[in-house]
C-alpha cells in the first residue's frame, strides 16, 4: 500500500492527499465486511441465512444510528458518553408513557424528542460555552439522565405497545423496517455533511476549531449543535429498541456505548475530530453485528466470542493507525 | 321493664365477651411461630433492585416481616449493582443499629467479608438465594438457597413427558458461568439421556438475561437449527420478543420449559393456536424465596422458632399440557402470578 504513493508524493495535489484517507478508510471496511461475510459463508452458512439477516439486521441498524450520532461528536473532536443514559432514557418514556396504549405513542415520542434536544443543549453548552472536557461534561449528564430514566421507570421494564412493535419491528418488503431509519439517517447525515453549506463548515471546525474561528465560524455553534444532533439520533434508536425487543430493560443503553464508538473508529473517523465518513459508519456497524452474529453461530464459548470481537476490533484500529503514521512521514517529508 | 333491661344488659355483656374471646384467638393465630416475643429491627439489602422481579421480592420480603408484630421497622437498601455501595449499604445498616438483616448478595463471594463482620458485630443475618461461601454460625446465621437443580429436574422430567424418544434442546441462562445455569444443569442431565441433545454451547448460551441479547442469541440458533424441539430458559419473560422469529422464519414456537412471568403466560394465551408445538411449562420464579429468609431472620432476632424448611423449592407452576396457563392481561406484563404476594399488590409494587 505504501509503495503506491512513495514514486509520486509530490504530484499528489491537495485534493488528491485529501480523497485518499476516504477511499482507504472505504476500501478497508468494505474489504473487512466482504472477507468476513466470507468466512461465514464457509463457516458458518446459517448466519447469513435470510432468517438470520432479518433477526439480526435491526441491531445493526440500532448501532448504525447510534454510530452516525457519535461520528458528529466525534467530528467536533469530542466524545458522547451521555449516549448510555440517552437510548435508555427514549427507551422509558417511550414504553412507560403509553403503558401499552397506542394513542398515548406519539405524545410519548414527542416527549422523548425533547429529552433528548435538552440533554443535547446541556452537553453542548458545558462542552463547547463553558470549554468543560468533554467526556466529563457528558459522564455528568449521563447520570442525570439515568436519573430521568429511574424517575420514569423505577428501573422496571414494561411491555412495548402493539403500533410501536409494529413499526420498529415489523417489515416492509420482506426488510426490517428499523433498516429503513437507518439508511435514512444515513441520507440525511451525508447529505448534511457533504453536500449543504452548513456541513462543510461543521467538518473544517472539527478539523481545526482555530482556523475555523480566524475564517470567522461560529465555533461554539456548530459544536453545540454536533452535541444536540448526536442526542437526536440517540433518541431514534431508543425509540426502534423499544420497539423491536417486546420487553426492553431501563439499561438498554449500556450495552451500545462501545459499539457506538468501535463502529466510528472501524468507519475511519479519526478521534482527533475533523473529516467524518458516515457511510463507512453504517458498513461497520453492519460488520461488527454480523461478526458477533458470526460467533454466536460457530458455535465458540461466550470467551472466545469476546476475544474474537475485541481481536477484530484491534485489527481495525490497528490498520488505521498504520495508515496515520505513514500519512504523518510523507507529510514531514514534504516539509 | 327493669328485668328486661337487666337481662338486655346481661346478654350484651356476653356478647362482647365472646367477640373479644374470638378476637384474641384469631390474633393468636395471625403470630406465626417464628416470631417471638423480642423485639427488633429488620433492613433488606438488595444488590440490584432495578427490576421487576426484585421490587414484587422486596414488597414480598416487608409484607413477610410485617406478619410478626415484634417488628418495629423494616428497611431496604438497593446496592444499583455495584458491588463497593452493597458492602456499605450493610455496614451502614448494622451501624444504624437494625438487629436483623436479609441480603441478596448478587456480588456473591465479594459481599462475605462485610456478611461476615457484621455477624461477628452480634447481627443476626441471612444471605439467601445466591451463594457467598462461607459457613453457617461462622460467617452468618443461615443461608437460604434456592434449589435450582430441582427446577432442572422438573423441567427435565416434563420434557421426557412431552418427548419421550429424545430431541433436540437449546439451554439459555443468565451470565457466563453463573452457578443458578449450572446447577440447573446438573438437574436436567440427571434426569435427560443422551437421546436428549444440548444444541447450545457448554454449558448454555450466555443471555445476561437481556432480552435484546437474548434475541441476538436466539436469531443464531433458529438459523442454524432446522429442528429444536423445546428450549429451557431460566428466565422465561425474556424470550417474549424472541419467540416471534419462528413464525417470521416460518416456523411453530417451540416447546417451552421455563420460569412463569404474567408476559409469558399473555403470549401463550394469543399465539399457541397458531402455534401447534407451543406447550409451556412453568416453575415459580421464585419471589417467595425472600419469605423464608425473612422467617429466618426474624425468629433468631425476636427469639422465634426456627422454620423447618432450610431450602426454597420452587413449586411448578403452570403446565399447558395437563393444567392450565395463567394471564391477566389486565395487569403489567412484569408481574409474576406464582408469587404469594397478590397480582394487585405486585402491580402496585411495580408501577409505583
Amino acid at each position: 500500500m505504501t509503495q503506491a504513493i512513495e514514486p509520486t508524493p509530490n504530484l499528489l495535489t491537495q485534493r488528491g492527499l485529501f480523497s485518499l484517507p476516504l477511499a482507504r478508510s472505504f476500501v478497508t471496511v468494505i474489504a473487512s465486511t466482504v472477507v468476513l461475510i466470507i468466512a461465514c459463508l464457509i463457516f458458518a452458512p446459517s448466519s447469513v441465512s435470510l432468517g438470520a439477516l432479518s433477526g439480526s439486521l435491526p441491531f445493526a441498524s440500532v448501532i448504525a444510528i447510534v454510530g452516525l450520532g457519535q461520528l458528529l461528536v466525534v467530528q467536533q473532536g469530542g466524545f458522547d458518553l451521555s449516549l448510555a443514559g440517552a437510548v435508555s432514557l427514549a427507551v422509558v418514556v417511550s414504553t412507560h408513557l403509553p403503558s401499552g396504549d397506542n394513542a398515548m405513542l406519539l405524545p410519548a415520542v414527542l416527549m422523548a424528542l425533547g429529552f433528548a434536544i435538552l440533554a443535547g443543549l446541556a452537553n453542548g453548552v458545558l462542552v463547547s460555552f463553558f470549554k468543560l472536557n468533554a467526556i466529563i461534561a457528558t459522564i455528568g449528564v449521563n447520570a442525570l439522565l439515568y436519573g430521568g430514566v429511574f424517575a420514569v421507570s423505577g428501573g422496571v421494564p414494561r411491555t412495548t405497545t402493539t403500533l410501536l412493535a409494529d413499526i420498529a419491528g415489523g417489515e416492509t418488503f420482506g426488510i426490517p423496517n428499523s433498516v429503513y431509519f437507518a439508511l435514512a439517517a444515513l441520507l440525511i447525515v451525508s447529505f448534511m455533511l457533504k453536500k449543504t453549506v452548513v456541513g462543510r463548515r461543521f467538518e473544517a471546525v472539527g478539523a481545526n476549531p482555530l482556523a475555523a474561528r480566524a475564517a470567522g465560524l461560529r465555533v461554539q455553534h456548530h459544536q453545540l449543535m454536533a452535541y444536540v444532533l448526536a442526542q437526536i439520533l440517540y433518541c431514534v434508536a431508543g425509540i426502534l429498541i423499544a420497539g423491536i425487543t417486546r420487553e426492553p430493560t431501563a439499561f438498554q443503553g449500556d450495552s451500545l456505548l462501545l459499539p457506538s464508538v468501535a463502529v466510528v473508529v472501524l468507519g475511519g473517523t479519526s478521534l482527533l475530530g475533523g473529516r467524518g465518513f458516515p457511510v463507512s459508519t453504517v458498513i461497520a456497524a453492519f460488520f461488527l453485528n454480523q461478526l458477533s452474529q458470526f460467533a454466536l453461530a460457530v458455535g465458540v464459548p461466550y470467551s472466545a466470542q469476546t476475544i474474537i470481537q475485541a481481536l477484530a476490533l484491534g485489527f481495525g484500529i490497528g490498520v488505521y493507525s498504520v495508515r496515520w503514521t505513514v500519512n504523518l512521514t510523507t507529510q514531514t517529508k514534504k516539509i | 321493664m327493669e328485668h328486661t333491661h337487666n337481662k338486655l344488659k346481661l346478654a350484651l355483656a356476653a356478647a362482647t365477651a365472646m367477640i373479644g374471646l374470638a378476637c384474641s384467638t384469631q390474633a393468636q393465630a395471625e403470630t406465626p411461630s417464628w416470631c417471638g416475643p423480642n423485639k427488633a429491627t429488620i433492613a433488606l439489602l438488595d444488590g440490584y433492585g432495578g427490576n421487576s422481579w426484585r421490587q414484587v421480592t422486596t414488597a414480598s420480603g416487608k409484607q413477610t416481616a410485617e406478619l410478626c408484630p415484634s417488628i418495629t421497622g423494616y428497611e431496604y437498601a438497593d446496592g444499583q449493582g455495584d458491588t463497593q455501595k452493597s458492602i456499605s449499604d450493610i455496614k451502614g445498616m448494622a451501624a444504624k443499629g437494625v438487629d436483623a438483616l436479609v441480603v441478596f448478595g448478587d456480588a456473591g463471594p465479594a459481599m462475605l467479608p462485610a456478611i461476615t463482620s457484621v455477624f461477628k458485630a452480634g447481627k443476626v443475618i441471612v444471605p439467601y438465594r445466591v451463594n457467598v461461601g462461607g459457613e453457617e454460625g461462622k460467617n452468618y446465621t443461615k443461608f437460604i438457597g434456592s434449589s435450582f437443580k430441582d427446577d432442572g429436574v422438573s423441567w427435565g422430567n416434563w420434557i421426557k413427558s412431552i418427548l419421550p424418544k429424545g430431541g433436540n434442546m437449546l439451554f439459555l441462562s443468565g451470565p457466563a458461568g453463573n452457578s443458578q445455569g449450572i446447577d440447573e444443569l446438573a438437574g436436567l442431565k440427571s434426569v435427560l439421556g443422551p437421546e436428549y441433545k444440548f444444541l447450545n454451547a457448554e454449558p448454555f448460551d450466555v443471555t445476561n438475561w437481556d432480552p435484546a441479547l437474548t434475541q441476538k442469541v436466539l436469531t443464531a440458533e433458529i438459523a442454524k437449527n432446522d429442528k429444536i424441539d423445546v428450549i429451557i430458559s431460566d428466565f422465561g419473560p425474556s424470550l417474549v420478543g424472541a419467540l416471534p422469529l419462528f413464525q417470521k422464519s416460518g416456523r411453530s414456537i417451540p416447546a417451552l420449559a421455563t420460569s412463569d412471568g404474567n408476559s409469558l403466560g399473555c403470549f401463550w394465551t394469543d399465539n399457541h393456536e397458531a402455534n401447534p408445538d407451543f406447550k409451556l411449562f412453568t416453575v415459580a420464579t421464585g419471589n417467595d424465596n425472600v419469605r423464608l429468609a425473612v422467617q429466618w431472620a426474624v425468629a433468631a432476632a425476636t427469639g422465634g422458632k426456627m422454620p423447618e424448611e432450610q431450602i426454597f423449592k420452587a413449586p411448578v407452576f403452570e403446565d399447558s399440557v395437563s393444567g392450565k396457563v395463567q394471564c391477566r392481561a389486565d395487569l403489567p406484563g412484569s408481574i409474576y402470578l406464582s408469587s404469594e404476594l397478590s397480582a394487585e399488590d405486585q402491580a402496585k409494587a411495580v408501577t409505583k
